[in-house]
């Protein structure tokens, strides 16, 4: 597992890092869309979907810290 | 560049903090009606949402659900007591046990609060708590997340999060030496559940971003199910149906690495992966991926998510022996893959008032499917 990582993190590195730029704070328009907003415009919806997942499978994380428990056992 | 000058504080202060935060008022009133097949579980939850920026420091967004959860669930049980979670027993029958639904319904309340404090330097620090309440469970949780900017022009960001839950079922006493089992009587069982992360943030071009993040998960407590049952073949070959058994810590692990990119002005598309694992020897995958399309007053959603896990080390179908000190017949800790359609349209009535509509279909490869249509409205002020 942790030779997956280090090969993906470093296999990450060199392709984006020959990808970036620099991106002035007014030339982000269109990151601000909320159709790129991480988990899209609607939060609700995505919590439905989170939640439906965790309660029917057996695996959770990786969307964020905070989120909330259920009796989904 | 002409962008700049028409800009207000507010609006720069949004393009600043792009990808981390929306500046926006607005309230949002979503339901669900989740139906799976086979008459097993189906929900209806209705939910509201309230998002207000207080100046440009701070943000404070507010959720509320109520959950009608009713159906069945498939488990073993003594069929010669009735199809219950609790028809449980020793030296039972060989005939009279089954594998089937058992009928259930829930009430739950759940509601969040999650407040975005902005600093000078336009760091972030998101506070959190969320409680939720079934007749026979609660929980509680408070967070906090951290973001860092690495550059002045905000195109790097890290960010570290910490959630400690503490949570409380009530399970019937056969389970538990903490009450006497023979008087119907449930005890009250703990665990805790702590959960850190770790992402990194870069913004690649005026079109894209990417964030990986790296998770850990520690449970510890009581982690089974109230309402899943297993069998014992003991070694005189009589049978007992008991409560399911699982170890009471769990500790996982994982990666996540999310990718949005601009395809043009109208058409944006998202793609992620998740890798998980865990002490019970669950490993598994996720691939996400999302499309937006924009026309006029429209807009279409549309999504396809892959997911595949392996089985947890203590799991069977089957009947267990007994010299197994963990045992549970739940499908969801079986070797499983599924797979979610979804797709959504979202219609601008007016400048502040914008309603959805839209449905999934979730395929499960233990036979699961289910079907979820949501409809909603927002208004934003």
């Amino acid at each position: 597992m942790r030779t997956t990582l280090t090969l993906l993190i470093a296999a990450s590195a060199l392709f984006f890092g020959g990808c970036v730029k620099e991106v002035k704070p007014w030339e982000k328009e269109t990151l601000a869309k909320d159709t790129m907003k991480e988990g899209g415009p609607n939060t609700l919806l995505k919590s439905y979907e989170e939640h439906t997942f965790t309660s029917k499978e057996a695996s959770k994380g990786g969307g964020g810290v905070a989120g909330g428990g259920c009796g989904c056992n | 560049m002409q962008l700049k000058t028409y800009l207000s504080l507010p609006a720069a202060a949004l393009l600043l903090s792009a990808i981390s935060a929306q500046a926006e008022d607005y309230v949002s009133v979503q339901y669900l009606n989740y139906s799976e097949s086979d008459d097993r579980t189906t929900v209806s939850a209705p939910s509201i949402e309230i998002n207000k920026d207080f100046g440009t420091d701070y943000t404070l967004n507010v959720q509320a659900t109520s959950d009608s959860v009713s159906g069945a669930s498939p488990t073993y049980y003594d069929a010669s007591s009735g199809p219950s979670a609790y028809s449980r027993g020793q030296d039972i029958d060989p005939d009279d046990i089954e594998f089937g639904n058992i009928d259930y319904k829930e009430e739950r309340m759940a509601g969040s609060a999650l407040l975005t404090t902005r600093f000078d330097n336009r760091d972030e620090l998101k506070t959190g708590v969320a409680l939720s309440y079934e007749h026979d469970f609660r929980s509680i949780e408070g967070s906090a997340d951290y973001m860092h900017w690495l550059d002045s022009s905000k195109n790097q960001s890290i960010s570290l999060g910490f959630a400690y839950q503490s949570n409380q079922s009530l399970v019937e006493c056969d389970y538990s030496d903490a009450c006497d089992g023979t008087s119907g009587a449930s005890a009250a069982l703990d665990s805790d559940v702590i959960t850190t992360q770790a992402s990194f943030m870069q913004v690649i071009d005026q079109d894209s971003y990417i964030k990986a993040s790296l998770f850990y998960i520690a449970e510890d407590g009581y982690l089974g199910s109230p309402y899943h049952n297993v069998v014992r073949e003991n070694t005189d070959n009589t049978l007992d149906v008991l409560h399911e058994v699982r170890p009471d810590t769990r500790t996982a692990y994982g990666a996540s690495a999310k990718y949005a990119r601009a395809l043009s002005d109208a058409v944006a598309l998202h793609v992620g992966y998740r890798y998980y694992s865990d002490d019970w020897e669950i490993d598994s995958h996720t691939i996400d991926t999302e499309i937006y399309y924009e026309f006029g007053d429209f807009m279409i959603n549309a999504g396809l998510r892959y997911y595949m896990q392996s089985e947890a080390s203590f799991y069977s179908p089957d009947y267990f022996s007994a010299d197994k000190q963990y045992a549970t017949s739940d499908e969801r800790l079986s070797d499983l893959d599924a797979i979610d359609y979804k797709l959504h349209a979202y219609y601008d009535v007016t400048e502040d008032v914008t309603v959805n509509l839209g449905g999934s279909f979730y395929d499960q490869s233990t036979g699961l499917s289910a079907v979820s249509i949501v409809a909603g409205v927002r208004y934003s002020f």
